[in-house]
C-alpha cells in the first residue's frame, strides 16, 4: 500500500517501465494532479484521517498503480499519435509511392513544420537567447535568482508547446501534460530541482538550436518548393510571359529543346522535396523526443 | 471463489473499456461548462462510500484518447490550490458521434435485455 502520493507515483513509474517516455510523463502528471486534489479534499473533510488512511481509500477509487499502468498501455496501443499513418503493407508500385507522397498528410505535416520552424525558431530561440542573457546578467543581484527561475520555467513551457507542434505535424508521440514538482517540497528545493534537472538545460539547448535550424529548414525547403514550381511552369513562364529562368546566366532564355527536360525535372523535384521533408521530419522528431521528454 | 471474483472483475473491466468513452462524452455533452478530470471522476461517483464502477485513474487515458481523436478539446487553466487543471469540452464531431453511439448503445442494451429476459426473437 502506498503511504503518500510520491510513493504511488514511484510505483506507477515502475509499472510503466518500457513504455514511451511521453506516455509515462502524461500518466504521472494525471495521477499527481488527481491524487493531490483528492488528498487535500479528504483531509479537509475528515481532519482526523492520517495521510496513509486517506491514501488507502483514494487509491481504491483511483486504481492501483498496476491497474492504471495497464489502462494507459491498453489505450495507448489503440491510439496512434496525430497524423500517424497505419503500418499497412505497402502494395503500391515504386512510381506510385514516389509521387503518392504528395497525397500523404504526414509529408505535408513535415513540410509545414519545416516552414513553421522559421517562426518558432525565431520566437523560441530568440526568447531563449535574449531572455536567457538578461536573466543571467541579473544573477549578480539577489532579484536575479527568481528571475532566472522564471526564465527556466518559461523554457519548460516552450518545450511543452514545441512538443505539441512536433506531435501534431510530425506524428511523434510527445508529452501532453507538464510534470509538476512535488508540492511538499519547499520553494528552495523546487528551485534547486529546476536548476539541477538536466531536462531544463536540454530544453534550453533545444530552443537555442531551433533558431539556426529553423532558418536552415525554412530556407532549404522554401527554395526547393520555389525551384520545383518554377521548373514545372517554365514553358509558360518563358514562352508565354517571356520571363527567363536564368538557368544559363543573366537574362538568358532556356533553349526550347531543353524546356521539357526542365519541366519534367520540376515534376520530380516536387515529390522529392516532400520525401526529404518527411525524412528530415522523422529525424527531427527523434531529436526533439530525446531533448524534450523528461520521464 | 477467487476465480469467480476474478471473472466478475474481468467482465466489469471489459464492459468499462467499451463504455467509458460513451459515458465521458455524455457527461461532457450535458455539462454547462468545461470540466476537469477530477471533477468528472467525482461526478461519476454514485455513492461516496462505494468503489466506483470504473477506476477513476482509467478515465484519464480515455479523455486523452478522445481528445486525440478530435471528439474533445481541452485547455489548461491555473489553479490556486494545486497544479494547473486541464478542462475538457465536447466538440461538434464529439456531439455527432455521441448521437450515433447512443443509438448503438440503445440497440445493444435492448438486445442484451431481451436475451437476459428470454424474450429475444432469436
Amino acid at each position: 500500500m502506498c503511504k503518500d502520493v510520491n510513493e504511488y507515483l514511484e510505483k506507477l513509474k515502475k509499472e510503466l517501465e518500457g513504455c514511451d517516455p511521453a506516455l509515462i510523463q502524461d500518466a504521472l502528471s494525471d495521477a499527481e494532479g488527481h491524487l493531490r486534489m483528492a488528498l487535500e479534499e479528504a483531509l479537509s473533510d475528515k481532519p482526523s484521517f492520517s495521510e496513509t488512511e486517506a491514501m488507502a481509500s483514494i487509491i481504491e477509487k483511483y486504481g492501483h498503480p498496476k491497474e492504471i499502468a495497464s489502462a494507459y498501455r491498453a489505450i495507448e496501443s489503440r491510439t496512434s499519435p496525430a497524423l500517424a499513418v497505419s503500418r499497412t503493407k505497402e502494395t503500391r508500385s515504386s512510381w506510385a509511392r514516389f509521387f503518392g507522397v504528395l497525397a500523404e498528410p504526414k509529408a505535408w505535416g513535415a513540410f509545414f513544420y519545416m516552414l513553421l520552424s522559421f517562426i518558432t525558431g525565431l520566437v523560441f530561440g530568440g526568447w531563449a537567447l535574449i531572455a536567457g542573457l538578461i536573466s543571467l546578467s541579473t544573477l549578480v543581484f539577489i532579484i536575479g535568482i527568481p528571475i532566472f527561475g522564471l526564465f527556466l520555467l518559461s523554457i519548460r513551457g516552450i518545450a511543452l508547446l514545441e512538443g505539441r507542434i512536433v506531435e501534431a505535424l510530425l506524428g511523434i508521440r510527445m508529452p501532453r501534460r507538464p510534470l509538476f514538482h512535488n508540492r511538499s517540497l519547499s520553494w528552495v528545493d523546487k528551485y534547486k530541482a529546476l536548476v539541477k534537472e538536466a531536462y531544463s538545460w536540454k530544453a534550453l539547448l533545444y530552443a537555442v538550436l531551433l533558431f539556426p535550424l529553423g532558418i536552415i529548414y525554412c530556407g532549404v525547403f522554401s527554395l526547393l518548393l520555389v525551384f520545383s514550381l518554377c521548373f514545372i511552369i517554365s514553358p509558360v513562364l518563358e514562352l508565354v510571359f517571356r520571363i527567363p529562368l536564368d538557368l544559363f546566366g543573366d537574362n538568358v532564355f532556356t533553349p526550347i529543346w531543353f524546356l521539357p527536360v526542365v519541366c519534367i525535372a520540376g515534376f520530380f523535384l516536387l515529390p522529392l522535396t516532400f520525401h526529404l521533408a518527411r525524412w528530415v521530419g522523422k529525424v527531427h522528431g527523434k531529436y526533439a523526443k530525446s531533448m524534450l521528454v523528461r520521464a | 471463489m477467487n476465480t469467480f471474483a476474478d471473472a466478475n472483475k474481468k467482465f466489469q473491466k471489459e464492459l468499462n473499456s467499451g463504455t467509458a468513452a460513451l459515458v465521458l462524452l455524455s457527461i461532457l455533452a450535458g455539462a454547462d461548462e468545461p470540466m476537469y478530470g477530477y471533477r468528472i471522476a467525482k461526478f461519476m461517483e454514485v455513492d461516496d462510500e462505494n468503489v466506483p464502477m470504473m477506476k477513476q485513474g482509467a478515465l484519464y487515458p480515455v479523455l486523452r484518447s478522445l481528445e486525440g481523436s478530435g471528439l474533445l478539446e481541452s485547455h489548461v487553466d491555473p489553479s490556486v490550490s494545486g497544479p494547473p487543471r486541464r478542462y475538457y469540452k465536447i466538440t461538434e464531431s464529439g456531439l455527432e458521434i455521441l448521437k450515433s453511439w447512443t443509438q448503438i448503445w440503445d440497440q445493444t442494451k435492448s438486445f442484451v435485455d431481451g436475451i437476459l429476459k428470454g424474450k429475444a426473437d432469436v
